[in-house]
């Protein structure tokens, strides 16, 4: 039986048909592999290329001097390539010689480094000594074994680690990086992308299983390093905030404790220092609350430091003048309610007066006269209720009584400064802008960005916000302050020398739920100086110290201590202007003191607010310095002489001051009265003199004085 | 016959084409198996050309009878094949997913492979009767239980690729028996379109159906393989990386990294088209499709030109078989076909696939050489 025609058309259909469909194949491979391919052949780069990072290296946040504050150094951090360990069959010699140089546990070594992974930290940032054992470890030959000259499957990578080589300093400002490099607080966060540089790769070949492919191709990209940041910061002023914080904590204990000092013409910040503070080399040991910037991220009610706020917008206004009189009974009625002063009563007084007393009633009776419309326009010109926009993450916004709800009680209590509650650095920026002729400035922190071979990028310009009140009355407002350190509440902030001014405070802490704590109080002081010409504002904030709580007790002390080491570190020169001192200042005409017993000579210069320094054993008063008829200032020093000077109407001799803890502008009156010469050693204040105190010398004798910066023992008990 | 006879009666042509596919297929082979020679610690070229010399062997000792003889044993070859397909589903070794393997000892068997040919056999020998006489459904009917039945028994294993191989070879050598191709390209269409909605229907409103959920996978990523680019759908989208990869010219010999690097599952197997094209690029691949053609055409032509319609039947059938192997393997890989796991055939490493196709091969060249004007009797 043959195979008949129709079938044989059949077949030759069939051909065709299976022609056909090879010629379908056909085309699909012509589009695939022709038209398709360019792209399909990037997928199967990708699918086989896996990138690895490679950390640029950060830049380093200098002080505004280009001190280092925080640097990158480079260390070596090792990892295991499982695969290669278990190839040499060795995997329990090697876990042994890793665990011996690493000081780790042999067993959990073994168990990492053979895991089914292709890549195994074994460990990060190894010391450097460690490190070099490690790389050069080597496994001995055994029976079965050849020697190797390296451990198989353990690398190492260089990877850079944060370090901070002032420690504490500045810790809460300039946060601190992760251990993977990544910024994640104050700083280093708010700058991470400028100080983490833009990372590289290594495409690392890897085969399905995610194995590293060993001599595989590898493309490299470098990292490109991060640039360095300039601060505002001044290390040395830095250094002598947390000093006098150091002082404050161990005074007065408080629960939390802060200092802001700013340059009031560019809104510059100096320093800014707080504690609790930590270590950001060993950020994990501390508590996470610690590593707040509580100054910026915080809010308090200011008390009455916040009284500079309401007197500049009231003289701004015109609503009141310094000569304007006050009555203070203890306390002022508002709105069927009273608001106390902190004082039984002050009588009546001046505005000026009022603002040295700090008193309650003036101010609670300027804000009402204000009104809740100026109140809240020099509010917002001062910059409340909204963030200083410094460079610091977290950065809180305050919190405002809203102005449609305000009634003349709200208004009285923001005139002294409760209610509102603003951050410590708002109210330091604030009190810039009155310093600063009435302009205000945005705060700034970071003042130059360069790269890593130190050439320029960015410079960050002073920014002027706005003007808050004019020229006349920002004067007005300094002087007032001045007054205040001179004669008023502030007197604990006077530094000899300087003419300063400023402004106590001391807020009850409002209780988490609502009212006043009786117990707890906020204590602090804001300040400027030299009046005449400000180059720092300073803000001193103490919460809940124990035992005194005055602001003019527990936060003005650091705030004279931090003015007088500033200025001289500034070389801002000593200033005594008899003339400012005579019309601001009583000078007092030094009566006759000699032939007086002791006893009365120390009653008359008591009298006359003037201190006396008796200098020998006699009973009797023999000679003074100044002598009578100099005109000084009121709480200048009188020296006593009780021993007898040599014979003869001028005395050819002198007894030798103690001029222990003087400055050189003091020295310098005093020697001159004396007839005497000195030489001098060093700078700050006298620590040593030869000869010794007390000792008769010739006139023009010379005094070998020896001078140095003052560094403890700088907090003063105040009395009550 | 004597054997010298049958060496001068051979169809030389088809015999070198295949032995160039396999040729191809050891080169290919050898870069395949870079890391998974290692890995098995085995060598497999060696191996395969091991195979295909018992291959050889197996495809002379074909020869040595005409197949006219065995027509009288298409009942016999049909109960042997259930009796196979049983003892596969009930002694069957589980391997790769399927309950495919008889273990005989150390010798591991796949009856996928040899029932194929014992389908077209008795396939053969059931359509002769009926050539001429297969113009309605009705008539196709008792052909289509026929083969249902070792279908069945093929889809419990389960080997959808096999069943489906037994398909085309049911419908390539109902064309020659002379069914109407309309009808039996309806009928195709048909069951496309009924598979289509039982699909829908399961995934729609749970219908059973007769396929295991990995089965089901591959069909649906086939229509789109970005659904599940790391699991079902990633043999098809690293298979087509490998093949567009390639390009004009390929990468090289050794060159192919997404064979390297063992981006396709199992290279040396079922994806081993992907590696060819891959590494010889378009050339490459257009080659041995070339040399495909060229075996499918001679194949044919053994058919047309066959003594009687049962050689006729005999050759369709294994062209058939090669055919739909050639088109679903190679189609899978560019993403044309959906997944099935059968192998390319010659080139596709594998001892009983190779064994088979010889077997297979031996059958057609003895359609060509048991004919009246070769040989005489």
């Amino acid at each position: 039986m043959s195979v008949p025609i129709k079938i044989k058309k059949r077949v030759a259909g069939i051909l065709f048909f299976m022609t056909l469909l090879l010629i379908v194949l056909a085309g699909r491979l012509v589009w695939v592999q022709l038209v398709k391919g360019e792209e399909l052949r990037q997928k199967a780069f990708a699918v086989r290329f896996r990138n690895v990072e490679v950390k640029a290296k950060r830049g380093t946040i200098y002080d505004a001097q280009g001190k280092p504050l925080a640097i990158s150094i480079s260390t070596d951090s090792f990892y295991a390539n499982p695969a290669e360990v278990k190839r040499s069959k060795r995997e329990k010699e090697i876990a042994q010689k890793v665990a011996e140089i690493l000081e780790l546990e042999p067993d959990k070594v073994l168990q990492q480094i053979t895991k089914e992974q292709a890549f195994v930290w074994i460990k990060r940032h190894v010391p450097e000594e460690k490190a070099q054992k490690l790389k050069t470890a080597k496994l001995p030959a055994t029976a079965e074994f050849t020697a190797t000259n390296s451990l198989p499957g353990i690398k190492s990578v260089e990877e850079p680690e944060r370090f901070y080589p002032k420690g504490q300093l500045l810790a809460n400002v300039l946060g601190f990086a992760g251990i993977d490099h990544q910024g994640l607080y104050g700083i280093e966060k708010s700058y991470d992308q400028i100080l983490s540089g833009i990372s590289g790769t290594i495409m690392v070949e890897y085969d399905n299983r995610g194995q590293e492919i060993p001599d595989a191709l590898q493309k490299y990209i470098p990292p490109h390093d991060g640039n360095s940041i300039f601060l505002t910061i001044d290390e040395t002023i830095q250094y002598i905030v947390e000093r006098e914080l150091d002082g404050i904590m161990q005074l007065h204990s408080p629960k939390k404790a802060g200092i802001v000092v700013m340059e009031p013409k560019t809104g510059r910040v100096l320093a800014m220092g707080m504690r609790p503070a930590f270590d950001p080399n060993n950020y994990n040991d501390f508590a996470q609350v610690n590593w707040k910037n509580f100054l910026v991220s915080d809010v308090y009610e200011p008390g009455s430091t916040f009284k500079t706020v309401t007197m500049s917008g009231a003289l701004d206004e015109g609503v009141v003048n310094v000569n304007d009189r006050f009555y203070c009974g203890g306390f002022v009625q508002v709105g069927g309610r009273k608001v106390r002063c902190w004082k039984a009563s002050h009588g009546s007084q001046s505005f000026m007066e009022g603002v040295q007393n700090s008193c309650n009633p003036v101010f609670v009776t300027v804000g009402l006269r204000s009104g809740k419309d100026v109140f809240y326009r020099y509010l917002h010109g001062f910059g409340f209720g909204k963030k200083t926009g410094i460079d610091l993450p977290g950065e809180a916004t305050g919190i405002l009584l809203s102005k449609d709800k305000v009634q003349e009680i709200h208004l009285a209590t923001m005139s002294i400064g409760q209610t509102n509650a603003v951050t410590p650095l708002q109210l330091l920026t604030a009190f810039a802008a009155m310093a600063n002729e009435g302009k205000l400035m945005k705060p700034q922190i970071v003042k130059e960005i360069r790269d890593k071979e130190g050439k320029l990028m960015r410079t960050i310009e002073p920014e002027v916000v706005r003007q808050v009140i004019s020229v006349e009355t920002a004067q007005q407002v300094m002087s007032i302050l001045e007054s205040v350190v001179s004669e008023g509440t502030g007197k604990t902030a006077y530094v000899e020398g300087y003419r300063v001014g400023g402004k106590t405070g001391t807020a009850q802490k409002i209780i988490p739920g609502g009212g006043y704590s009786t117990s707890e109080y906020i204590g602090s002081f804001l300040g400027v100086a030299p009046v005449n010409d400000p180059r720092m504002v300073c803000l001193v904030v103490v919460d809940s110290p124990e035992g005194m709580y005055y602001g003019s007790q527990v936060a003005a002390p650091a705030f004279r201590n931090i003015v007088r080491d500033t200025l001289r570190y500034l070389q801002v020169p000593a200033q005594i202007e008899p003339e400012k001192i005579a019309n601001n200042l009583h000078s007092i005409e030094l009566p006759s003191l000699v032939d007086l017993q002791v006893s009365e000579a120390v009653k008359i210069l008591s009298q006359k607010k003037l201190k006396a320094d008796i200098l020998g054993q006699g009973t009797k008063v023999k000679a003074q310095l100044p002598l009578a008829g100099t005109k000084v200032v009121e709480g200048s020093k009188v020296v006593l002489y009780t021993s007898v000077p040599a014979a003869g109407a001028e005395p050819e001799t002198v007894v030798v001051p103690d001029f222990t803890g003087k400055n050189i502008v003091e020295v310098k009156e005093e020697v001159k009265m004396l007839n005497l010469n000195f030489d001098i050693q060093g700078s700050g204040v006298v620590s040593r003199q030869e000869p010794e105190p007390g000792q008769q010398v010739p006139l023009g004798s010379t005094i070998n004085l020896y001078l140095e910066t003052l560094s403890e023992d700088v907090l003063y008990p105040i009395g009550p | 016959m004597r054997i010298s006879k049958i060496l001068k009666s051979l169809d030389y042509a088809l015999l070198g084409v295949v032995g160039l596919i396999l040729v191809v297929s050891f080169f290919v082979l050898q870069s395949a198996t870079v890391n998974a020679s290692v890995k098995y610690e085995l060598n497999f070229v060696y191996r395969q050309m091991a195979w295909a010399v018992v291959g050889l062997i197996a495809f002379f000792c074909v020869l040595l009878v005409d197949y006219s003889k065995l027509a009288k044993y298409g009942k016999l070859i049909y109960g042997l094949n259930l009796l196979l397909l049983l003892a596969t589903l009930i002694w069957g070794v589980e391997r790769k997913g399927s309950q495919g393997w008889l273990s005989f000892g150390p010798l591991n068997f796949q009856p996928a492979e040899i029932v194929k040919i014992l389908l077209i056999l008795g396939l053969a020998q059931f359509l002769v009767p009926r050539v001429g006489k297969l113009n309605t459904f009705k008539d196709l009917l008792p052909v289509f239980i026929y083969v249902a039945i070792p279908f069945l028994l093929i889809l419990k294993q389960p080997d959808l690729g096999t069943g489906l191989v037994y398909i085309a070879i049911m419908f390539g050598m109902l064309l020659v028996a002379g069914a109407s191709p309309l009808l039996l390209f309806l009928l195709i269409a048909g069951g496309i379109g009924l598979a289509s909605f039982a699909i829908l229907g399961h995934l729609a409103w749970g219908w059973w159906l007769p396929l295991e959920d990995y089965q089901l996978n591959r069909l649906i990523v086939f229509i789109d393989p970005m659904i599940d680019p790391h699991n079902a759908g990633w043999n098809v989208i690293q298979s087509k990386i490998a093949i567009g990869s390639g390009g004009l010219w390929g990468k090289g010999w050794g060159m192919g990294s997404q064979n390297v690097n063992d981006f396709l599952p199992e290279q040396w197997t079922d994806f081993i088209f992907c590696v060819l094209a891959e590494e010889f690029g378009f050339i490459g691949a257009v080659l041995l499709l070339v040399l495909f053609f060229y075996l499918i055409y001679r194949g044919i032509m053994i058919a047309r030109e066959a003594k009687d319609i049962y050689g006729a039947l005999l050759a369709m059938g294994v062209i058939s078989m090669f055919a739909f192997h050639i088109l679903q393997n190679i189609g899978m890989t560019m993403g044309i076909m959906p997944i099935t796991g059968i192998p390319l055939p010659f080139v596709s490493y594998g001892g009983s696939s190779l064994l088979a196709n010889m077997i297979a091969l031996g059958l057609l060249m003895n359609v060509y050489v048991y004919h009246e004007d070769r040989i005489m009797f």
